[in-house]
């Protein structure tokens, strides 16, 4: 789960980084922008952070 | 009235000598726009006085030797034609002279500036020290202020070791100070037909490279202090159960790699800097003084050790519901925002790296939108928690300041007063709601609200350029290698944002990946958080060996832990 939201986490940079060489539009890499940053704080948030929640201290 | 015609003779000589292109960062300037009046001296060129022929000195009437003997109260004897040294004593004070005394002027005033900033950055650590050891529990003082206070030699040793030249070891020239020529070697890699800089590889020990260089000197140590910032950002969330063994061994990672490669892409002339140049979008990532170098790869770095530590205990109970811990000590954290607010004076106008030459006249306008942010960041945060919750809550308010001084860290040099005082506004109601939304959906604890101020309102700064950017800045021509001004999408120009974006997602994904990484390889060797044990009875004595207040607290110990260190020499009180 931790190693899955890092690689998610991980995917969100590379997104808009290899959009560059694949559209010069500003708009389309507006676009991919915004998706890298959803896809990095799920990683981080969504996933990295509810893995940790699972065996959090309070619970226990 | 003699001396003043004299002077104005010489310098109107120099005047032309630039003009003839003397100077490469004039003949920049002169295809600015507002310079209209720059190609008037040009015809006169021609009849310009020999850069070797000694001048008349008497013209320039320097006070008698009588004269001085007697004092200068007014100071109008004081800095004349006699303090300029002539290389050729023989031939005595020649035009070439005067100009290298012109040039070494520029060049003096800019280090004084730089390191005078630098200076004031330093003590901001002070100020980090006291807001976070007053929003902790004055059984963990201590530990708190230990961590703050060696987080600056931690962080600058790694720093000098290997730090500096990874960020800045292929930098360039910085016009400026005046060259700082050895910084000129970076590693890269060709890409989509580009060619994307990684780290520098000049300047390890600062000697390495010919970098044993005064230039060289003052870049580092301004950019050092600015490392050290970042690294004392992550102490406030992991505050009162983070190991101090683990504490030493993170902060010497993140000045050794982790800060450096990302303020390399942003500021060493590496691939984020590049993005205007290589891919047309605007002038590259633009971060004026770190509101994503520093402040957001501190609270990003913030995130992963708070995440990795866990909360402390009896801050959720059982069915996750947050308890308040309130700090010992509101004076504290008060006093120490402002002192931070003073050292941002440094943080901004200093980042201009000088105060004479290529648009470092700005430092005025810098240093107003860093006011007005500020008090616009805890206006929007009072107001904010006013309305709420019935009261100005004092540690949002403090922590409102330094969301808007955060946030206007990285467009400071580029925006009007009015979009800095927004920019504030913003961050200041950001920072209450990232406080909420860390503490009671994501159940991250942080003790201080470092991650929301530094990393959420970090990355709102670096947003805010590529928005807020009105194109009226003009740094000697150009910005990243771009001619013309930054200008963000309101003023115009889409691309900056996308190259603003291009950061935020880096931020996101390289440096709070790398950061979770090695803290993680750290948690499974050799731990981070401290045991239960230590955590109830407080840091102070398991960690450090002596208590931060020893008598308020020394009674509680007395039956049940021998005191160490410093500790055990303090008489017990009956």
């Amino acid at each position: 789960m931790k190693i899955a939201g890092l690689l998610l986490t991980l995917a969100g940079w590379l997104i808009p980084v290899l959009g560059l060489n694949f559209t010069s539009s500003n708009a389309a890499r507006l676009a991919l922008c915004l998706a890298g940053m959803a896809v990095c704080l799920t990683g981080i948030l969504g996933v990295l952070n509810k893995a940790f929640l699972r065996q959090a201290i309070w619970k226990q | 009235m003699r001396l003043c015609r004299s002077l104005t003779r010489c310098l109107a000589a120099a005047a032309l000598v630039l003009a003839c292109g003397a100077l490469p960062s004039w003949s920049q300037s002169q295809k600015a726009p507002a310079a209209p009046e720059a190609a008037a001296p040009a015809p006169a060129a021609a009849s310009a006085p020999s850069l070797s022929a000694p001048l008349e000195v008497k013209e320039a009437n320097p006070p008698a030797p009588e004269d001085l003997a007697k004092g200068d109260p007014g100071g109008a004897l004081t800095g004349t034609v006699n303090d300029i040294p002539a290389s050729d004593a023989k031939k005595g004070l020649t035009l070439a002279d005067t100009l290298n005394q012109v040039g070494q002027n520029k060049v003096a005033i800019n280090f004084v500036w730089t390191l005078v900033a630098g200076f004031l950055v330093m003590f901001m650590q002070a100020g980090f020290a006291t807001v976070e050891t007053g929003l902790c529990r004055a059984k963990n003082a201590n530990h708190t202020m230990m961590m703050n206070f060696m987080v600056y030699g931690f962080g600058l040793f790694a720093y000098w070791v290997c730090g500096f030249a990874l960020q800045m070891g292929g930098v360039g020239a910085t016009a400026n100070l005046g060259g700082s020529a050895p910084l000129n070697s970076e590693f890269t890699i060709d890409l989509f037909g580009k060619t994307w800089g990684l780290f520098g590889t000049h300047g390890f020990f600062l000697t390495q490279g010919g970098t044993y260089d005064v230039a060289v000197m003052v870049i580092f140590l301004f950019q050092m202090v600015f490392m050290d910032t970042a690294t004392t950002i992550v102490t406030g969330a992991a505050a009162e159960r983070w190991k101090f063994a683990a504490f030493a061994v993170s902060t010497f990672f993140l000045g050794a790699l982790t800060y450096p490669i990302f303020a390399n892409w942003a500021w060493g002339g590496g691939w984020l800097s590049q993005l205007g140049a290589n891919f047309g979008l605007g002038h590259g990532y633009c971060d004026f003084a770190g509101s994503g170098v520093v402040h957001s790869v501190g609270g990003l770095t913030a995130l992963a050790v708070a995440m990795i530590v866990g909360p402390r205990l009896g801050k959720y109970n059982r069915d996750g519901s947050p308890n308040a811990i309130p700090g010992h000590d509101m004076v504290l954290v008060l006093t120490g925002c402002f002192i931070l607010a003073f050292g941002w004076f440094g943080f901004n106008p200093g980042s201009t790296l000088g105060a004479s030459g290529n648009g470092a006249l700005r430092i005025g306008s810098i240093a107003v939108n860093t006011m007005l942010a500020g008090c616009t960041g805890s206006f929007g945060a009072v107001f904010y928690m006013w309305i709420r919750y019935g009261k100005p809550d004092a540690s949002m308010g403090g922590n409102g300041l330094l969301a808007g001084l955060v946030a206007i860290t990285a467009p400071c040099g580029f925006v009007n007063t009015v979009c800095a005082a927004i920019i504030g506004l913003i961050a200041g109601v950001l920072v209450c709601l990232s406080v909420e939304f860390f503490d009671r959906v994501m159940k991250v604890d942080d003790p201080v609200g470092a991650i929301s101020v530094h990393g959420a309102n970090g990355l709102w700064g670096v947003i805010a350029v590529g928005l807020f950017a009105d194109g009226r800045s003009n740094y000697g021509g150009s910005w990243n290698g771009v001619s013309g001004s930054v200008t963000g999408l309101f003023y115009g120009d889409p691309g900056q944002l996308v190259a603003q974006l291009i950061g935020v997602c880096t931020l996101l994904g390289f440096v709070f990946a790398a950061s979770f990484v090695f803290n993680w390889f750290v948690d499974v060797v050799v731990g981070q958080r401290v045991s239960a044990e230590s955590e109830l009875e407080g840091l102070d004595i398991p960690e450090m060996g002596a208590l931060g207040y020893p008598e308020f607290v020394l009674k509680t110990y007395r039956d049940r832990a021998p005191l160490g260190g410093i500790g055990a020499a303090v008489p017990v009180r009956t």
